[in-house]
């Protein structure tokens, strides 16, 4: 359920299928890939009544259109980021195929989170383009690439020359860039070794199975201690195959670790947005500083600093007072024009950290709440593994009393 | 008698009795103090009285050379078996405080023996003496050569094979220790191993090593007669019920064997495991460390998955030490029995070639010669001495399995009550926050 100021009542949004295609590429090649259902429903506010009022199939790929969209039209928001492309952290008993009904159910959960984020959040909720995602099945693809929004995007080059080179960059960024990069790498940690972790605890369980197998076995040559031996031997094939089941539900736990592993990037985005205008500030700045400097240089004649027109004018005769007017006259004019930018860009910037730093407060937030929920699920599970553990034994222990 | 003033003791070292257990404490535990049934003086009195009457094989004779009334007294054994419970035992053995001793030559461990008895065998009430694992070793092959038609209990393995485990490190000792006390406490319990001379002497004796050169003259008295019994007489076909206990003790040694792989294949996997536990726990704590709010959360899963990391490694070790020796030790029980089944068809074998002699010679009709009767009885004697061996080695190994699976059940169940109490105890830690927001 979610709240969608656009249209001033109470929507649901749902992935509820997915569904294989096989269809032609930009190539024209034979290609396999998965639709997703999604489903928009309409909630009465007085009767609680949901009336479905747009589906349609999307693949994974739009998914990602839309998002690049969101990145370079909100850069001040922590845009929610996708499930993964492909299977990552896996432990041996998980497939990394990325048609595996498993793999793709989790995708699926995946995609159907990533949507009731942006539509909770209280900025990316009021987008057009979102709102055409959701209902426009047809022509959606080339109604987004017409807003020219790749244009738009920063290169990365220059972003990674900003981050370099800029010089004042508000402290709050830098930390939180940093921040990012620990998280993400402390979560990577965590999912690597819990996939270990999995992947022994499974083979711990299973090898228990043997049990069941040799105790049936051996029951068939005893007399009185048959019976104890072979319903022993039952609950330890129950206990082997309990396992599959455990860490079915464990996975739920990666994926919401996950997904902050991913969010860790999408607030690095943020901060190298801030960089870059930062930086694009800094050179406006230093543009102007140095321009004003020229003009009085040469309306005082005076010549303190190296320039061109300098060395030519030594070596080929000084300029006209003409000349030297019609010079300062366009500098002045740069200088203005110069002026203005700045002001604006020092606005722009602004604004920027504000806003940005707002939708950091709101992001941490939802981030600390959602983490102890997912910490509170992964001890309800494990308490769950022990208590079926103890029930298991404590069965087998009454069956080998009787023996 | 048990409980007087300590004294001192015709055995090495100054011990208190008072500090020793109970003797009334049940056959496989020494740690039980004060029974819950003391048998009063005059019981024991009678019981020991009842023993003079038996004509009981001690150690030193062949148990080919016993006379016709050997199954009268045989029956009599037989019914005072049913006797012997908790509460008329009259011999009580305990092995306990192992001690290094470093010598010039080598270094071994020593492991005190205590006796407690009312038994007129012997004459002293208590002992206490001290033996090493060869002494165990010798009174075990003592016992095989002396009374060959008895299951002898097994000895914990002589050598490790591991090159891995320390003879002298805590765990090991003790592991040997308790099947030691296996062993002797099986010995006693027995109606006849228990009163064999051999066994007497090992409880006893202050110098062991004497009576051991001494007995090596009668070794070649025993051989004879042993090498006689064993000499090279081929079966034909083994009597229903002994094939059926043959072949019931390949299977079970075959299933055990089976059993001591799987469940050294668990523990590895449980090791590997805790491998990564250890790596994962911290892994929390490491991210504690970059958090503000979530900090606590973090850190107390980072100290649960530790305590369950902990309570993991006692699970392991407790399997280790108490599961995989017992296991071991009825493997090498049944290859015990198999070879004493062999032992006994020669015996068959021997005397069913005698009468084939016999009955081919013509003569002699109708009366049996003596040594084809002698076969005949050494061969009933055999037979009646394995069967009730096999009889107790039955409801024995029924009780010990019993308790050994229930053990293993137990100590699992202990494991994960351990994590579940981790586990419940953070669930206020994490949600408290919540509230609070």
């Amino acid at each position: 359920m979610t709240e969608n100021n656009f249209w001033l009542k109470k929507i649901e949004i749902s992935v509820s299928e997915a569904e294989k295609r096989t269809g032609r590429n930009a190539m024209n090649m034979q290609e396999t890939y998965t639709a997703y259902l999604i489903e928009t429903r309409s909630v009465d506010h007085t009767d609680g009544q949901s009336v479905l009022t747009d589906s349609l199939w999307r693949r994974y790929s739009e998914f990602e259109l839309l998002r690049n969209y969101l990145l370079v039209y909100y850069p001040h928001v922590v845009v929610p980021p996708l499930p993964e492309k492909r299977a990552e952290f896996v432990w041996h008993k998980l497939s990394a195929d990325n048609m595996d009904p498993d793999f793709v159910e989790r995708r699926r959960i995946g995609l159907e989170n990533f949507l009731l984020r942006v539509a909770s959040h209280p900025i990316l909720c009021r987008d057009k383009i979102f709102y055409l995602f959701l209902t426009q099945e047809g022509n959606w693809k080339e109604t987004v690439n017409e807003t020219g929004f790749q244009l738009k995007a920063d290169s990365r080059l220059k972003a990674l020359n900003a981050t370099f080179r800029v010089k004042n960059p508000d402290k709050r960024f830098t930390e939180l860039k940093h921040y990012s990069d620990e998280l993400q790498s402390v979560i990577s940690h965590l999912l690597r070794v819990r996939a270990r972790v999995a992947d022994r605890l499974y083979g711990v369980y299973k090898v228990h199975g043997n049990y069941g197998r040799v105790f049936s076995e051996w029951s068939a040559i005893e007399k009185e201690m048959g019976d104890g031996l072979q319903s022993a031997g039952h609950h330890m094939d129950v206990y082997a195959s309990s396992i599959d089941d455990i860490l079915e539900d464990e996975e739920h736990y990666a994926d919401q670790l996950k997904e902050y592993l991913f969010y860790a990037e999408a607030l690095r985005a943020v901060c190298r947005k801030h960089e870059l205008m930062q930086y694009d500030l800094e050179m406006a700045a230093q543009d102007l500083a140095s321009k004003k400097q020229q003009c009085e240089e040469l309306a005082t004649g005076t010549v303190r600093t190296f320039s061109l027109k300098g060395m030519t004018t030594k070596l080929f005769g000084q300029e006209t007072p003409e000349q030297r007017e019609a010079r300062i006259k366009v500098l002045e004019e740069q200088i203005n024009e110069g002026e203005q930018q700045l002001k604006s860009k020092n606005l722009e910037g602004r604004e920027f950290v504000k806003n940005a730093w707002a939708d950091i407060e709101r992001f941490k937030e939802q981030k600390n709440h959602d983490l102890k929920e997912a910490l509170i699920s992964y001890a309800v599970m494990q308490i769950s593994m022990c208590k079926k553990g103890i029930q298991v034994w404590t069965n087998a222990k009454e069956c080998f009393s009787k023996m | 008698m048990s409980g007087g003033p300590p004294r001192a003791l015709p055995s090495t070292g100054p011990h208190s009795l008072l500090d020793m257990p109970h003797p009334l404490a049940g056959s496989s535990s020494e740690e039980a103090v004060g029974g819950d049934s003391t048998p009063s003086p005059d019981l024991l009195t009678a019981r020991s009285f009842g023993d003079k009457d038996l004509i009981l094989p001690n150690g030193g004779t062949p148990a080919g050379t016993s006379s016709p009334a050997s199954s009268s007294s045989l029956l009599n054994r037989l019914q005072l078996d049913d006797d012997i419970d908790g509460e008329t035992r009259d011999l009580f053995v305990t092995v306990d405080d192992p001690k290094k001793h470093v010598c010039t030559m080598e270094t071994y461990i020593t492991y005190r023996i205590t006796t407690k008895s009312t038994r007129v065998e012997f004459d002293l009430p208590e002992y206490s003496v001290r033996r090493r694992y060869q002494d165990f070793d010798w009174l075990r092959n003592k016992l095989e050569e002396s009374q060959p038609t008895h299951l002898i209990p097994p000895l914990p393995e002589k050598f490790v094979v591991k090159g891995v485990v320390d003879r002298f490190s805590e765990e090991f000792v003790e592991t040997r220790r308790k099947a030691l006390d296996k062993f002797l406490k099986r010995i006693t319990d027995h109606p006849v191993l228990s009163f064999n001379e051999h066994f007497n002497v090992f409880l006893t004796a202050k110098d062991l090593n004497a009576y051991k050169k001494q007995g090596m003259a009668l070794l070649t008295r025993v051989g004879e007669s042993v090498k006689h019994v064993t000499g090279g007489y081929k079966l034909r076909s083994r009597p229903l019920e002994f094939a059926a206990i043959g072949d019931y003790l390949d299977t079970f040694a075959l299933k055990l064997g089976t059993i001591d792989r799987i469940a050294q294949r668990i523990i590895k996997e449980e090791i590997e495991y805790l491998v990564e536990l250890r790596e994962y726990g911290p892994v929390y704590s490491t991210w504690s460390a970059l958090e503000g709010e979530l900090s606590e959360p973090l850190e107390g899963v980072s100290a649960c998955i530790g305590n369950c990391s902990t309570a993991l490694e006692e699970l392991t070790d407790d399997m280790t030490e108490d599961f995989l020796p017992v296991l071991r030790e009825y493997i090498l029980y049944s290859d015990s029995m198999k070879s004493v089944l062999k032992k006994r068809d020669q015996v068959q074998a021997e005397y069913e070639a005698k009468l084939e002699a016999v009955a081919l010679r013509k003569e002699d009709r109708p009366k049996v010669p003596a040594d084809v009767e002698k076969c005949q009885d050494r061969m009933e004697c055999f037979n009646a001495d394995l069967k009730a061996d096999m009889e107790r080695w039955q409801s024995n190994k029924r009780q010990d399995f019993r308790q050994l699976l229930m053990g293993m059940a137990d100590k699992n169940i202990q494991y994960y009550e351990k994590c579940l109490m981790a586990w419940e105890s953070i669930i206020p830690l994490l949600q408290e926050k919540q509230e609070a927001k």
